[in-house]
């Protein structure tokens, strides 16, 4: 019970930092913090029903669910894409800018169109 | 922060959305539904006889579920190229291999000099071999302990980039062919895929294991496999981050 309300704050911690920061990096981090909780969540769920890690050795009995592992796995691979490819746009929206606040930014684009 | 910076509608509207979110994920995250244990047990009794991986997850993501990790590396091959294309389309990255960017190359040293100092010396150039070896261990042990190709991968990359910010010279000219990353990046996709062929001329169909049947051990195609992706995850991300740490002018 306590671990799904921490999942929840930080669900949130990385909710809120997506629609009221205005530093895009922050923005990142924070799409990051929400991919996390959602990870720990399938991995604590999944590890409800048994007590070993999935790893066979002899007499290894009530292991955990190892199917959200692998899922998560690639949830994983996933996320590192979205962080290295919102890092590139960034870095890219930093070299026509020159600032990072997502409200300059904005106001810059529309000022001078391309 | 300062309370000036955010007007009263703003905060309302922040708020209003939380609460929507919460309103959501409250019912999900809270959920008192038990686990389902039916893949568990059959996975317990099964998995390594099927696959001969003692690592359940690797039986699962190489044997069961291949097919997803296709998937998978096909999505890490896009981000990487986009990342790639969008670095060296903005033209700053003077790393070798990224078009617009190759430039001269010791030009003003104030911007290396300011983020080598001799602890990063040390330790990024002294540990990054290890961390390499570390990596190849996750790789070839995959299918008996925990690891497997993209843990490996991933580990392999820090230590590409460990080598890359040690180096005496420019950490992102350190590579002289950075290309030779997206070589490996590629031949391992055409690897992935040669691989997932090899079942069908033996009737074990797309992604079959062609080695369920004769007398050698499956776990075979498992290690193969997990080398090929960690090659690949590795090259990738490597070549990726040396990208991201091109010199700023």
């Amino acid at each position: 019970m306590i671990e799904q309300i921490l999942l929840i704050i930080l669900f949130l911690i990385g909710f809120w930092g997506i629609i009221a920061k205005k530093n895009i990096i922050k923005k990142i981090f924070a799409l990051s913090i929400l991919n996390s909780s959602v990870l720990i969540l399938y991995i604590t769920e999944g590890s409800k029903i048994g007590t070993n890690a999935p790893i066979m050795e002899e007499g290894v009995k009530n292991v955990v669910d190892p199917v959200p592992q692998a899922l998560m796995l690639t949830a994983i691979v996933i996320g590192v894409c979205i962080t290295a490819l919102a890092l590139a746009i960034a870095f890219r929206l930093y070299r026509y800018t020159h600032t990072l606040d997502i409200d300059k930014i904005h106001r810059k684009l529309h000022d001078e169109p391309f | 922060m300062k309370e000036s910076k955010y007007s009263k509608f703003f905060i309302f509207q922040i708020v209003l959305s939380l609460a929507t979110v919460l309103a959501v994920i409250l019912p999900i995250f809270l959920s008192r539904v038990p686990w389902p244990d039916l893949a568990r047990n059959y996975l317990e009794h099964n998995g390594l006889r099927d696959s001969g991986a003692r690592n359940l997850v690797s039986a699962i993501y190489l044997g069961y579920r291949a097919f997803d990790t296709l998937g998978e590396t096909i999505v890490l091959l896009v981000a990487v190229s986009g990342t790639i294309s969008i670095i060296s389309h903005s033209g700053l990255s003077q790393a070798k291999g990224f078009g617009k960017g190759e430039i001269k190359k010791h030009t003003n040293n104030s911007i290396s000099g300011f983020r080598r100092t001799e602890l990063i010396d040390v330790v990024t150039g002294k540990l990054g071999p290890i961390v390499l070896i570390f990596g190849l261990y996750l790789m070839l042990f995959g299918h008996l302990s925990p690891g497997g190709g993209f843990q490996g991968g991933v580990v392999v990359a820090s230590g590409i980039v460990f080598m890359a910010l040690g180096s005496k010279t420019d950490s992102s000219t350190w590579l002289q062919e950075t290309g030779a990353l997206a070589k490996i990046e590629a031949a391992g996709f055409l690897f992935i895929v040669l691989a997932s062929l090899s079942g069908i001329p033996g009737g074990f169909g797309f992604f079959g294991n062609p080695l369920s049947s004769s007398g050698a051990s499956p776990v075979i195609s498992i290690i193969v496999l997990n080398t090929i992706i960690g090659l690949k995850v590795g090259a990738g991300l490597g070549f990726m981050c040396i990208a991201m740490l091109g010199k700023v002018e």
